[in-house]
């Protein structure tokens, strides 16, 4: 079932991330990326939830393997690491805001840029907060010992998913 | 869905790996968004990296390989459909020729 709702939240972004190339395409101009945000803080990002990917698929080795104590060791350090991204971001949405970036407009001169940013990245963090409570819940259950490898695998399944939406807007919001 | 495979023959070590493999994607996808070569040559090396690094995460930290291929096949619809719909969407933007001009 986990992967059906992944398919389905896939196809969410998919629709996104295709009416942001349509905008930026006939748009007859973009800002440059590099020069708006701060991409040693977006590089670190990347690397966070990656990072926190790679724990995650061990806490799921960990839970298989019958062992809860390292298994809530590494989702504890997977949630760290998703608090960091979400930290990152609204440091991020909080300086673009400051500088006068809206869903209408923004001092950059494309309206559709903020607008874009902003869902994208809105409903992705919207999707890194899910994930981090749902691994809190797992995390707790796994330290009361009422947990399966099952359902470990399926709360990793949903963390490497929002990983996977991050690494299409890194590259196609950020760097293209 | 994750019943029918209790043990992966993935350990520790390998999921470290992937790691660092995904981090030098990064790096390399990086790197590109810092080139001054060509836009759409540009556009579909990043691409390449973006799907490359999507098909290890899958593949390994999502055990998607040891799924069966039914699974595997479900999990590509998104990325046809994106492919349907650019190919529908994208001419229509051709007639504006000036859409990679920067400002500033």
């Amino acid at each position: 079932m986990m992967w059906i709702f992944i398919v389905s939240d896939a196809l969410t972004f998919m629709a996104f991330l295709m009416a942001y190339g349509f905008m930026r395409s006939i748009s007859p101009m973009w800002p440059k990326q590099t020069e708006v945000f701060n991409m040693v803080l977006i590089t670190f990002m990347t690397f966070v939830l990656i990072s926190s990917s790679a724990v995650m698929a061990m806490a799921v080795a960990a839970a298989r393997a019958h062992n809860p104590k390292l298994a809530v060791r590494f989702l504890g350090l997977t949630i760290v690491g998703g608090l960091i991204f979400l930290g990152c971001q609204a440091f991020e949405w909080t300086n673009l805001i400051e500088e006068g970036a809206r869903l209408t407009h923004n001092p950059w001169g494309v309206p559709q840029f903020a607008a874009s940013f902003f869902v994208i990245t809105g409903f992705h963090g919207f999707h890194v907060f899910s994930g981090v409570t749902i691994l809190a819940i797992v995390a707790i259950r796994a330290a009361m010992g009422k947990y399966s490898g099952d359902q470990v695998e399926n709360a990793g399944l949903y963390w490497h998913f929002v990983d996977v939406v991050w690494v299409f807007v890194f590259a196609f919001f950020y760097l293209m | 869905m994750a019943e029918h495979h209790d043990e992966h023959p993935i350990t520790y070590k390998t999921y470290f790996m992937t790691w660092v493999w995904l981090l030098v994607l990064t790096a390399l996808a990086l790197g590109l968004g810092y080139t001054n070569i060509n836009e759409k040559l540009k556009a579909f090396l990043l691409v390449c990296t973006t799907l490359a690094k999507i098909l290890v995460i899958a593949a390994v930290f999502m055990h998607l390989r040891y799924e069966r291929i039914n699974l595997i096949l479900i999990t590509f619809t998104p990325l046809i459909l994106a492919i349907i719909m650019f190919s529908f969407t994208f001419p229509e933007t051709l007639g504006t020729a000036t859409h990679l001009i920067r400002v500033r």
